[in-house]
């Protein structure tokens, strides 16, 4: 009888960690394949500070998929955002400004979003296709098509933001995601909001009448993910110094879709996590790390990473019904 | 000796190591209808699983007609003709009767679908059973009844000789209930065999010639339904002890009006709509389905920002704009269909509780876990909700229970007037007396009840003032003393009482 709870419990426990499981066998598998160089102080850095954009774009990206939405425009307002912030910073001198007007903008076009999304009833997926083509072309022609260079007073401080060791040996984009990661998910375990979140997703029907202000919680979320774009926008730019209209951020949205999906989170709303997520986004990191490290061609990396989601997903389902 | 169409002998079937059926016996003679009776949980699903072939049974012997099965799969079950009408019709609202009654066996010319034959054989199905339906026509179009119609329709097209009803009657009103007893009759003299699923035991009565009582997994009862089975005596079967609702109803004081419609009136659903409950009071609304009820509260409750006439709550009038507002303003609402509007299924029995009050069990940011799963425990001891852990999902529950914790939901706001549409729908009838009985403590704390429901003895049983609808307009409205069934049922079809005196 006690072998048998023990072993519900290895069911359940493996169900609901089913990408921390998935982490923990692919650094197992990494490290019998190229053990000492997977392993070694740069390499680890290297993966968590590749990904930290990414993990950030997917905290948002989680709360709007429990919710039982999707947002396809990620990637064109981190563009978009990235470029106000240096534009902002370099005509002011102010970084702080650049900041902060990049934020308040990327939450005003959340807001709207979530906005046209609950209360006029639009399919997310079709406003966010909308805003993606809409974001990404008034960056192109604000810019021309080309990129904006962080310059003058602000170039240090700006580029400070992100290429800044902690103690000399943590990358700050690493502590940023780490602490936001932390922040969201206090936020969707802990808070009467992140409750609904789940709720909504769940049975937006049964949640109206539960007197949950759904359209509310809907735009949060969007208002949520709009900021950790902006933070991502932000770390993004200062990290590479520049943000180019028509390249950056392409297909971001399509990786933190991936990422939340390989953590665990349902695309049809009610359940996910922010941990799964984490670990969905290291899951694809370590993947493209060791394609790296193998040696896969560069042109093959896409099938393989493509094929490796499926199959992530498929084993996920699978421990998933066990666990029931 | 009888002639047996469904013999099932010394049934025996496990879970893992949890037994559900002990030794069941069962045995359906051709051309009768049997009524086959327990609590949720007991065993009666299991049993027809088994039967339908969608279930393997680990002891035991089936034979149909005579015949030993041997192997048992759905296809199977299907071809010995039996056909499972499930409590969740399966039509597809989009298609036509006559495509629907051909679904995945659709007749071909060539390649292309040879509608012609299809509606003809539809044609022929449907006037076997004496019944006046186009098979043209749209299957969403139709009232429940008619797609309960179709589905036995598809049954004997698939030359079923024997039909098992799975609460064919849940989402029906009396009327409609009429009608399909008629045609299950006249189908049982045509031969066909009905099994029969009900928790509503004055149908069983009505209709069956035989029943079989279900009580943890073995056969408590089974015989003939003569004249001397009553319904009380099914319940005490299926309980295990004597279940009374004599003294459910008492006289309490009663307040001052808290709730008032003036001529509330939205287009398509219902007209110059008064109603008044006053405090403690249980006020019962009924009529047939589809009548404009559902409409008017949901109204009320703000889910619907437009429509004319005033709500009064309190003497005030108040403009009942969102859910959030009509929760403020102290009413609460237990919607009907369980599972698309009361439970969170991805949320957890706790959690299913406290949803609406969130708000109010905040300490600075997050959500006081200590006060939320004091509140959780009070209600779930309250309600008597039986649960091994609050922390499991509300799926896990059994449907009373469910109910409850929606029930509980709906308290957790302490509320001064509480919305109880078909409040004991697909609840089992321990569960039910249950949930009457909280209504009526309730009351007499001083909470008003508004009791939404079709079904006319659940009003009887309860309520202080009974309002009838017809056609989205109120037809009458009762004191307690002088409702009864046939009143209701006579105003709800849209008869007048002088009428109906006077015939008499």
């Amino acid at each position: 009888m006690n072998e048998k709870l023990k072993r519900l419990d290895i069911n359940k426990f493996s169900g609901k960690n089913s990408a921390l499981i998935a982490v923990i066998l692919l650094i197992i598998l990494s490290i019998i394949l190229k053990g000492s160089t997977f392993l070694s102080y740069s390499n680890v850095i290297n993966i968590l500070l590749n990904n930290s954009i990414i993990g950030i774009i997917s905290l948002g990206m989680t709360l709007i998929i429990i919710t039982g939405e999707i947002d396809l425009s990620v990637g064109a307002q981190l563009a978009l955002t990235g470029l106000i912030s240096i534009s902002v910073a370099n005509n002011t001198g102010n970084v702080f400004l650049g900041v902060i007007l990049c934020c308040l903008l990327s939450v005003i076009l959340g807001i709207c979003t979530g906005g046209l999304v609950s209360k006029f009833g639009i399919p997310s997926f079709i406003v966010t296709l909308g805003t993606m083509s809409i974001f990404r072309s008034i960056a192109e022609y604000m810019y021309n098509g080309g990129g904006l260079t962080v310059k003058g007073d602000a170039l240090s401080p700006y580029i400070a933001i992100s290429n800044t060791n902690l103690f000399g040996v943590l990358p700050l984009p690493i502590l940023y995601w780490i602490v936001l990661s932390i922040i969201i998910y206090l936020f969707t375990s802990k808070t009467a909001t992140g409750r609904h979140i789940y709720a909504v997703g769940s049975n937006e029907k049964a949640s109206l009448l539960s007197s949950i202000k759904v359209s509310r919680v809907k735009i949060v979320a969007f208002g949520v993910s709009g900021l950790m774009v902006a933070l991502a926008a932000i770390i993004e730019s200062a990290r590479l110094g520049s943000m180019d209209s028509a390249t950056s951020g392409s297909s971001y949205e399509m990786d933190a879709i991936a990422a939340v999906v390989i953590g665990g989170t349902s695309m049809s709303g009610g359940h996910g996590s922010i941990m799964g997520t984490f670990f969905g986004t290291l899951i694809i990191g370590i993947i493209n790390n060791m394609m790296n490290l193998l040696g896969v061609p560069p042109f093959l990396q896409g099938a393989v990473k493509g094929a490796i989601i499926i199959g992530a997903v498929l084993f996920q389902k699978r421990l998933d019904r066990k666990s029931v | 000796m009888p002639d047996f169409v469904v013999e099932m002998k010394a049934i025996e079937k496990s879970f893992n190591r949890n037994k559900v059926l002990h030794r069941v016996d069962f045995s359906l003679e051709r051309g009768s209808i049997h009524a086959l009776l327990g609590e949720n949980g007991t065993g009666k699903s299991t049993l027809m699983n088994i039967l339908g072939g969608i279930l393997s049974y680990d002891k035991g012997e089936v034979f149909v007609e005579g015949k030993k099965v041997t192997a048992n799969s759905p296809s199977i079950s299907k071809r010995l003709g039996i056909a499972f009408i499930h409590q969740e019709l399966t039509l597809v609202n989009d298609l036509t009767v006559y495509e629907n009654l051909f679904l995945g066996r659709e007749c071909k010319k060539g390649l292309a679908l040879d509608k012609k034959s299809m509606i003809k054989g539809s044609a022929e199905v449907l006037k076997q059973m004496d019944i006046d339906l186009d098979p043209c026509t749209c299957v969403g179009d139709l009232d429940a009844s008619y797609k309960q119609i179709v589905e036995i329709a598809r049954a004997l097209l698939e030359n079923a000789k024997v039909i098992i009803m799975d609460e064919p009657t849940s989402s029906l009103t009396d009327v409609e209930i009429e009608h399909i007893f008629r045609i299950m009759r006249s189908l049982k003299e045509k031969g066909v065999s009905f099994i029969f699923i009900s928790h509503k035991l004055n149908e069983a009565v009505e209709i069956c010639d035989h029943y079989t009582v279900m009580r943890n997994g073995h056969v408590v009862a089974d015989g003939a339904m003569d004249g001397t089975v009553t319904e009380n005596l099914l319940a005490k079967y299926m309980v295990g002890k004597e279940l009374s609702n004599d003294d459910l109803y008492h006289t309490r004081p009663i307040g001052e009006t808290l709730l008032e419609l003036k001529e509330l009136s939205r287009e398509h659903e219902f007209t110059g709509i008064n109603m008044k409950v006053r405090k403690g009071e249980i006020v019962g609304v009924t009529g047939l389905l589809g009548d404009g009820r559902s409409e008017i509260f949901a109204t009320v409750f703000g889910c619907n920002k437009h429509y004319k006439g005033d709500v009064k709550i309190c003497g005030k009038t108040e403009k009942m704009t969102s859910t959030a507002k009509a929760l403020s303003l102290g009413i609460a609402y237990v919607p009907r269909n369980r599972k698309e509007n009361g439970i969170i299924k991805d949320l957890s029995v706790g959690c299913n509780i406290s949803i609406s009050i969130l708000d109010r069990l905040r300490k600075l940011f997050f959500i006081d876990r200590k006060e939320e799963s004091s509140n959780n425990s009070r209600y779930i001891n309250d309600l008597n909700i039986k649960v091994s852990d609050i922390d499991n999902l509300i799926t896990c529950l059994s449907g009373g229970n469910q109910q409850k914790v929606v029930l509980a939901k709906a308290l957790s706001s302490n509320p001064k007037i509480i919305i109880l549409d078909n409040p004991t729908q697909g609840v089992d009838i321990g569960a039910k007396l249950e949930i009457y009985r909280i209504i009526m403590r309730l009351a007499e704390c001083g909470v008003s009840f508004v009791i939404l429901s079709s079904e006319a003895q659940e009003i009887l049983m309860l309520c202080d003032r009974i309002y009838v609808m017809f056609h989205g307009k109120i037809k009458a409205e009762l004191k307690r003393e002088e409702a009864s069934e046939e009143k209701i049922m006579v105003l709800a079809t849209g008869g007048s009482l002088e009428k109906a005196a006077d015939s008499n």
